[in-house]
């Protein structure tokens, strides 16, 4: 009977505890960065050039509310990394880097977006104080963060070269 | 294991023929193979519960036996344990010739016996397992041979490395003990494993529950109590050869121990190697994000490993005092896949990497763990006192090619006062000192009171920057009483009280970056000196009652956690993860709240046992991934702060098990954890590496003898795992799954010499599935296909003259 009694609070135990779960639905999805409008540049294997400007037009979407964004162009002369996409975009062969370009930014997204279509203006300069910047191919990382903290990335293939 | 005792309880009950009150008397001599006198053999009747241990003459005498049937158990360490059926309707005589067994095996039921006495004796709820086990489940490390226990899970990355997970709470939240002594490697990460032999394991004891007062602030989660090289015979010398070998990542292993003892002196010495290859999943390919990575003959590419671990043990036993030392030296090397360093998607020369599937290429992690570990006690009649002190290096590398992250050089110069490859490198010095009283005041009340003094050194190197070098001491005092009403109830109480301090060192960059105005190019600082000191108290309440063919208890705690240095300080990419970890200067202890109960139930046939808790942490340390960016420290990754929150947790496991037929069992265990943050950024959100509800049902048919195996045994587990879809940033909804695994052993006599043998099928049907906290699950790898795992063991033994 005591046994009975032991078995039949722990039951209602978890029963109560159950019961007075929050059931306010938390945010499981990831924001999306899609390709997937018209004019999306740069895309995968697309090539950039030096002493120019582009435009970086791609789509931002999440179910509840968008965070920020920020992109990264390294080389990838050593192919260290590939691509998150679907196939390879010819590869020149391995050199060394003398001085390469680099590019990190951090961008805000304005609040309350669940949509957000960039429409960023990047130049590329010829070169910096240590003189030309090296042609070759590049790694365009974009990353994108929702309010709830939820993250996804992006890595394309690129080449930047002198026109 | 809960299942195992169980079942051998169950095994065991058999009822009595008829009652009488007339009493008889049991006597009788143990002796081993050449006819000399066990002295300490302990022998105990079932159903009466009497029990004893041989005198030194080997001679045993139970008196107050009823008449009846009863199961005779004979056990003593190194010899094949005896069990019979013996009638008694007189006075009688037993006596028994035993055979001396693998070292390896020692302890099966005194173990067992030893888990159920030890099960009533604490408020905690604890499980215990030994070597038979561990050689009967052996998975890739001691943490995946552990995982079927209830209640324990782990966090795994590739086939040989993972860590402990107790009711879904890991990393700095468990304590690892060995030999009395609190294991140190790097506990905050999940890459690598824990540096321990599962060789040299004999017997563990794992507490599901706070167990702050007698181990200390990381203790808020449970414990893990590793105990190995229990005192060989007198006059003997002895040794066993593992053999082990699985057919997933081919690997090949051994391990040799040898031990003697003459008079008051003893010595063990082990060498255990392990090698390794790649380890194949059942699937022909990876998606890392859009990217579809193709494997080679469905390996998982450059996850070879090696092992190479070398113990000696010697000490000085006497009736009053004994000290041992252990001496250890763990050595291992094991790749990461090579196509996701961390998840960062990666390119890999795929003619190079498929070569061969044993080498060890980048990115991989090298692992020295090197322990001296003193432990002595002196028993007195009302007093008894123990001594641990230890001394361990923990040495850890991680290399990979050089890549430029952010704002380093894109070819790193060659001036720097590391090599470039070597990604981390964590060199960690501790030392450790115990001392426990424990006063036995009368036949029913115990009184242990306990000083713990620890200082460690930490240091780092290499390119990467995740922790700053730091010091940290702790010094905790503890009193600890218990008391037994009667036999079947017992009270015990406890309190604690610990100081730490902790010393961080700056860090500055190797590599310049640009300042927010993109003009000006600095070495960036990353951490500033910290000295930070903790405080706090802890307690706990707990009460047994055993009556006839049930236990109850129930335990209330508070226990506590200090900050590690990473929580404090960290502040740097972790480019793992693609996340920017910035620690929290101002963190204060974590404290927990928890009520927990167990009730188990045991009859001739059946067993029954619930294990609930409930657990409220005052101010969990969370890393709570945001919506920002960093561009100057963070180089345009996600930016992840250290925060504190409120967290309810609860959940339980049960096990029941039904004998169908004398030599068949049926069991299942069943386990559950709920965690949901209460307060802060991810309020509703559960916390990281949730383990999912699981189940598994077990059908075990055993034997002592069986044609020509003894003690054979043939088990099917049937895993079932629900789909977890309690989820926090960063992780996925984790599929459930179904695996069978099949086991099968026993003891085989060639000539003379006996041979343990276990076989076990683990995912017998090759199934393709996920694991909720495997470091790998972001980057849908999946757990590795069907493993065939056989492990032999060789017992010698010589008579000194």
């Amino acid at each position: 009977m005591k046994t009975l009694k032991i078995i039949f609070i722990i039951i209602s135990l978890i029963v109560f505890l159950n019961s007075c779960r929050d059931t306010e639905e938390t945010d499981n999805q990831k924001p999306l960065i899609s390709t997937d409008i018209q004019d999306a540049f740069p895309l995968n294997c697309d090539t950039l050039y030096f002493g120019e400007t582009f435009n970086f037009k791609i789509l931002f979407t999440d179910n509840i509310e968008l965070g920020s964004f920020s992109i990264d162009i390294h080389n990838n002369f050593d192919h260290h990394s590939h691509s998150t996409e679907i196939g390879e975009c010819n590869p020149a062969p391995v050199k060394t880097p003398v001085n390469p370009f680099l590019i990190i930014q951090d961008y805000d997204i304005p609040e309350g977006l669940k949509q957000y279509e960039t429409n960023l203006e990047i130049s590329i300069p010829s070169g910096n104080e240590n003189g030309v910047f090296d042609e070759g191919d590049y790694h365009f990382f974009i990353s994108l963060t929702d309010k709830s903290g939820w993250s996804e990335q992006k890595g394309l293939s690129i080449k930047i070269l002198k026109r | 294991m809960n299942r195992l005792i169980m079942l051998f309880i169950c095994m065991n009950l058999i009822s009595l023929s008829e009652y009488s009150q007339s009493l008889f008397t049991l006597t009788g001599k143990i002796s081993d193979e050449h006819k000399q006198a066990l002295s300490g053999a302990s022998i105990s009747v079932t159903p009466s519960e009497k029990g004893t241990i041989t005198n030194s003459e080997g001679y045993y005498t139970i008196d107050g036996i009823q008449k009846g049937k009863y199961i005779l158990e004979i056990s003593f360490i190194g010899y094949l344990p005896v069990i019979d059926t013996i009638e008694i309707s007189k006075n009688t005589v037993y006596d028994i010739q035993m055979t001396a067994s693998a070292l390896v095996l020692q302890e099966i039921i005194v173990a067992d016996n030893y888990a159920d006495q030890k099960k009533k004796a604490e408020s905690l709820n604890i499980e215990i397992v030994n070597d038979d086990y561990l050689k009967q489940n052996i998975g890739g490390s001691l943490m995946e041979s552990l995982e079927r226990l209830p209640g324990v899970t782990t966090i795994d990355i590739g086939s040989g490395q993972s860590k402990p997970v107790i009711r879904g709470l890991g990393f700095n939240r468990v304590v690892v003990v060995e030999n009395g002594i609190k294991h140190e490697g790097q506990q905050w990460g999940a890459d690598h494993g824990l540096e321990i032999d599962q060789y040299a394991v004999e017997k563990i004891e794992i507490i599901k529950g706070p167990a702050s007062i007698m181990y200390g602030s990381d203790a808020i989660g449970g414990v893990i109590d590793i105990q190995q090289n229990e005192i060989p015979p007198d006059n003997s010398v002895s040794g066993a050869v593992d053999l082990v070998g699985k057919s997933n990542n081919n690997l090949a292993g051994t391990s040799i121990s040898l031990s003697g003892r003459k008079n008051r002196i003893f010595m063990n010495l082990r060498a255990t190697l392990l090698d390794y290859g790649d380890y194949k999943v059942s699937a022909d390919s990876v998606d890392i994000y859009s990217y579809r990575v193709a494997l080679y003959k469905n390996q998982l590419r450059n996850t070879a490993g090696k092992e190479h671990d070398i113990h000696f043990t010697f000490g000085f036993v006497q009736k009053q005092f004994n000290s041992k030392f252990y001496i250890s030296n763990i050595t291992s090397k094991s790749g990461f896949f090579a196509n996701a360093h961390g998840l960062e998607p990666r390119n890999v020369d795929y003619e190079l990497y498929d070569k061969s599937n044993r080498d060890i290429l980048y990115p991989y992690q090298q692992v020295n763990h090197l322990k001296v570990i003193n432990k002595s006690q002196w028993t007195g009649n009302k007093l008894k006192i123990e001594t641990g002190f230890g001394f361990q290096r923990n040495f850890r590398q991680e290399w990979s090619q050089y890549v430029s992250h952010g704002y380093m050089p894109a070819v790193i110069p060659e001036d720097l006062a590391f090599p470039a490859d070597l990604e981390r490198q964590f060199d960690k010095y501790i030392y450790t000192s115990n001392i426990k009283s424990t006063f036995f005041i009368n036949d029913k009340t115990t009184f242990v009171t306990g000083i713990n003094v620890d200082y460690q050194d930490n240091r780092t190197d290499g390119r990467g920057f995740i922790i700053p070098a730091f010091t940290q001491t702790e010094i905790g005092g503890f009193a600890f009483a218990k008391h037994h009403f009667s036999e079947e109830s017992i009270l015990q109480f406890g309190v604690r009280y610990d100081y730490g301090y902790l010393h961080t060192e700056d860090y500055y960059d190797w590599f310049q970056s640009p300042g927010e105005t993109n003009t000006t190019w600095s070495y960036l600082q990353r951490a500033t000196e910290l000295k930070k000191h903790f405080s706090n108290n802890s307690w706990s309440i707990g009460y047994n009652y055993n009556p006839e063919n049930l236990s109850l208890k129930i335990n209330a705690g508070k226990s506590f956690r200090m900050p590690t240095a990473k929580e404090l300080a960290a502040n740097g990419v972790n480019y793992h993860h693609f996340s920017y970890e910035t620690g929290n200067p101002d963190l204060s202890p974590e404290i927990s709240y928890q009520l927990d109960a167990g009730l188990e139930f045991n009859r001739k046939k059946t067993a029954l046992g619930i294990t609930p808790f409930i657990n409220y942490f005052a101010n969990y340390i969370y890393l709570n991934p945001t919506s920002e960016h960093d561009r100057l420290y963070g180089n345009g990754n996600q930016v992840y702060y250290y925060t504190q929150c409120k967290v309810l947790r609860y959940g339980g496991e049960i096990h029941a098990h039904y004998q169908i037929i004398k030599p068949l069992q049926l069991g299942i265990i069943a386990e559950y954890v709920y965690s949901q943050q209460m307060s802060g950024a991810k309020r509703g959100y559960t916390l990281p590496f949730s383990p999912p509800t699981t189940a598994l049902i077990n059908i075990k048919y055993t034997r002592l003898k069986l044609k020509f195996v003894e003690n054979a045994y043939f088990s099917s587990d049937y895993q079932l795992a629900a789909t977890q879809t309690r989820i926090v940033p960063p992780e996925e909804i984790t599929k459930g799954y179904q695996v069978v695994n099949l086991a099968l052993g026993g003891d085989v006599k060639i000539k003379n010499q006996s041979v343990s043998f276990s076989l076990q099928v683990k995912n017998l049907f090759n199934n393709k599935y996920f694991n909720h906290t495997s470091y790998y699950r972001l980057i849908n790898v999946p757990e590795a296909g069907r493993n065939f795992i056989i492990n032999i063991s060789i017992p010698l033994s010589v008579k000194l003259k």
